[in-house]
C-alpha cells in the first residue's frame, strides 16, 4: 500500500461536482414527480373494469420493470433519434427513462394500496350518493396516501441513486462530473468516495424527511 | 304509526345470480348461483318491512338492489316515481334515473358498519351532505351534530372510528344515513356483528327511528324486533319469498311449513 490520498484535487474540482449534484437532483425530483402520478394514472387503469385497458396497463408494468435502466437510456436517447429524428436533450432522455422505470413499479405500491381500502367504506359512499370519482378522492385516495407514503420515500432514494446512469449519455449529473474528475487528476479513489458519501448523505435526509412525514400523517388519521 | 297507500319503492320480477370465480386463465367457469328468483316487493310510506329468512336465502342481496348497489339481471326498480332499473321487462331497458340523485334519498345502514376511518365521527357525517346536498361546511356540520346527538354520539364528534366501540359505530352510521335526510332507509344486519348487550341498544334506536314515522326495510335475525317493530315480514329462503303478512301473524302463525321451520329454529 503506497497510495497516498490527495483529497485536494477534490476540493479544487468541488464547483464542478456542485454542479452535477444539482442536476442529478432536478432530474430526479422531475422524474420523481412524473413517475408518482404516472404510476397512479396506470394504477387507475390496472383497476378499471374495462378488460382492454386492464391489460394493456398490466403490460406496461410487467414489461417496464423487466428491462435494465441501462438499456432504456441508449434506447430513448440514441434509438428514439435514430427511428423518428426526434432529437431528446440528455436532460428529458434521463427523465423519461427513470419515469417509465418507476411508474411501472409504483403504479404496483399504489394498486396494492387501493385494493387493501375495505369494499364497503365505496358501498357507503355510493348509498349516500357520492359518485365514482368523488369516492374515489374523498374516501379512498386519502387513505392510500398515508399507506404509500413509506414506499413513495424509499423510491424518491432509489431514484437519485438510479439517476447515476445517465452519465452514460453525457448528461453531466455528479456521476458523470465525478467520471470526469476521476479521470483528469487519476484521483478515482478519492473522487468515487466522495460520490459516494455524497449519495449516501442524500439519501438518509430523504428517509429521515419520509419518516417525519409518515408519523405527521400517522398522528393526523388515526 | 300510520302506513298510508302511497307506494314509495317497488321491485318487480328481481332476479340475480352471481357467477363464480373462474381460477387462473385456463381454469373452468364455474356454474352460477341464482340467489334471487323471481321476486317482487313493495314498500309504502311509512311501513316498517322486516326481511327474515336463512343466511343465504337472497335477503341481503333483495335489499341491496333496492338502492342498485347489486345490480339485478332481471327485473324492475321503482323509487318514488322514478323508475331507478328495468331490464327484461317489456319496457324502456337500463338504468333510467340518475342514480346518485335517488341514493341520495335512500339511506343504508351495513352490518359492518363501513365508516370512513380517516375522517373524524362529525366528518363522516358531513360528508354526503357537502358532497351531494351542497350544504356549506358550516350547514353540514350542524346538521351532522344534530343527528349525532340524534343517536347520542355528539360528545365523540372529535374522534375517530378507530376510538369507537361497534354500537358506538353503529350509532355514527345510523346518524350518518339520517343526516341526508332519506326518505326510506335500509338496514343490512345492522346489529348482527354485535355484542348481545350492545344489539338491544341499536334495536332501540331503529325502533325509535319507526316511531318516528321513518319507511324502513329491515333485514334481521331479530324476530323480537320483526314482531314488535315490523308492520310487515317478508320470509325469504332459497331466493324466493316463501310467505309475507303482518308482523304479529307470520310470527304467531306461520302458514308455511319453512317459516315454521325456521322460527322454531331461532326461538
Amino acid at each position: 500500500m503506497n497510495y497516498e490520498m490527495d483529497w485536494s484535487a477534490v476540493w479544487a474540482q468541488a464547483p464542478q461536482l456542485a454542479k452535477g449534484l444539482w442536476f442529478t437532483l432536478q432530474i430526479s425530483f422531475t422524474a420523481y414527480v412524473c413517475a408518482a402520478v404516472l404510476g397512479l394514472v396506470i394504477a387507475l387503469l390496472r383497476l378499471s373494469p374495462i378488460r382492454l385497458l386492464s391489460m394493456a396497463a398490466f403490460a406496461y408494468t410487467q414489461f417496464f420493470r423487466a428491462i435494465s435502466i441501462y438499456i432504456y437510456i441508449i434506447w430513448i436517447y440514441f434509438g428514439l433519434t435514430m427511428v423518428t429524428g426526434l432529437e431528446l436533450t440528455p436532460f428529458a432522455a434521463s427523465v423519461i427513462s427513470i419515469t417509465l422505470l418507476h411508474s411501472a413499479y409504483l403504479s404496483e405500491v399504489y394498486r396494492s394500496a387501493i385494493q387493501s381500502i375495505p369494499y364497503g367504506q365505496k358501498e357507503a359512499s355510493y348509498g349516500l350518493g357520492l359518485g365514482k370519482v368523488r369516492t374515489f378522492l374523498d374516501v379512498v385516495l386519502p387513505q392510500v396516501v398515508v399507506l404509500v407514503v413509506p414506499q413513495l420515500v424509499s423510491q424518491f432514494a432509489m431514484i437519485i441513486k438510479d439517476s447515476a446512469v445517465v452519465a452514460l449519455i453525457g448528461a453531466s449529473d455528479l456521476m458523470a462530473e465525478t467520471v470526469r474528475a476521476a479521470n483528469l487528476d487519476y484521483r478515482s479513489f478519492e473522487f468515487y468516495t466522495t460520490a459516494a458519501v455524497i449519495y449516501l448523505l442524500i439519501v438518509i435526509v430523504v428517509s429521515r424527511l419520509g419518516g417525519l412525514l409518515e408519523r405527521r400523517l400517522k398522528r393526523s388519521s388515526t | 304509526m300510520t302506513v298510508s297507500q302511497h307506494e314509495i319503492l317497488s321491485l318487480e320480477g328481481i332476479s340475480k345470480s352471481f357467477a363464480g370465480r373462474r381460477r387462473g386463465w385456463f381454469g373452468a367457469q364455474p356454474a352460477a348461483t341464482q340467489v334471487l328468483k323471481d321476486v317482487s316487493v313493495s314498500v309504502k310510506a311509512g311501513e316498517v318491512v322486516v326481511i327474515i329468512g336463512p343466511s343465504g336465502s337472497g335477503k341481503s342481496t333483495l335489499l341491496r338492489c333496492m338502492n342498485l348497489l347489486t345490480v339485478p339481471d332481471r327485473g324492475r326498480v321503482r323509487f318514488q316515481q322514478s323508475i331507478l332499473f328495468d331490464k327484461g321487462m317489456g319496457g324502456q331497458e337500463g338504468r333510467l334515473a340518475d342514480l346518485s340523485d335517488i341514493r341520495r334519498r335512500i339511506g343504508m345502514v351495513f352490518q359492518h358498519f363501513n365508516l370512513f376511518p380517516h375522517k373524524t365521527v362529525l366528518d363522516n357525517v358531513a360528508l354526503a351532505p357537502m358532497r351531494v346536498l351542497g350544504l356549506s361546511a358550516g350547514e353540514a356540520r350542524s346538521r351532522s351534530m344534530a343527528e349525532l346527538e340524534r343517536v347520542g354520539m355528539a360528545a365523540k364528534s372529535a374522534d375517530y372510528p378507530g376510538q369507537l366501540s361497534g354500537g358506538q359505530k353503529q350509532r355514527v352510521a345510523i346518524a350518518r344515513a339520517m343526516a341526508m335526510r332519506p326518505e326510506l332507509m335500509l338496514f343490512d344486519e345492522a346489529t348482527s356483528a354485535l355484542d348481545p348487550e350492545i344489539i338491544k341498544d341499536i334495536l332501540e334506536q331503529m325502533k325509535m327511528l319507526a316511531a318516528s314515522g321513518m319507511t324502513m326495510v329491515v333485514v334481521t335475525h331479530e324476530i323480537g324486533f320483526a314482531r314488535e317493530v315490523g308492520d310487515r315480514i317478508i320470509f325469504m329462503d332459497q331466493g324466493r319469498i316463501v310467505e309475507e303478512g303482518p308482523a304479529r301473524e307470520l310470527v304467531g302463525a306461520p302458514a308455511n311449513p319453512r317459516t315454521q321451520a325456521f322460527l322454531n329454529a331461532i326461538l
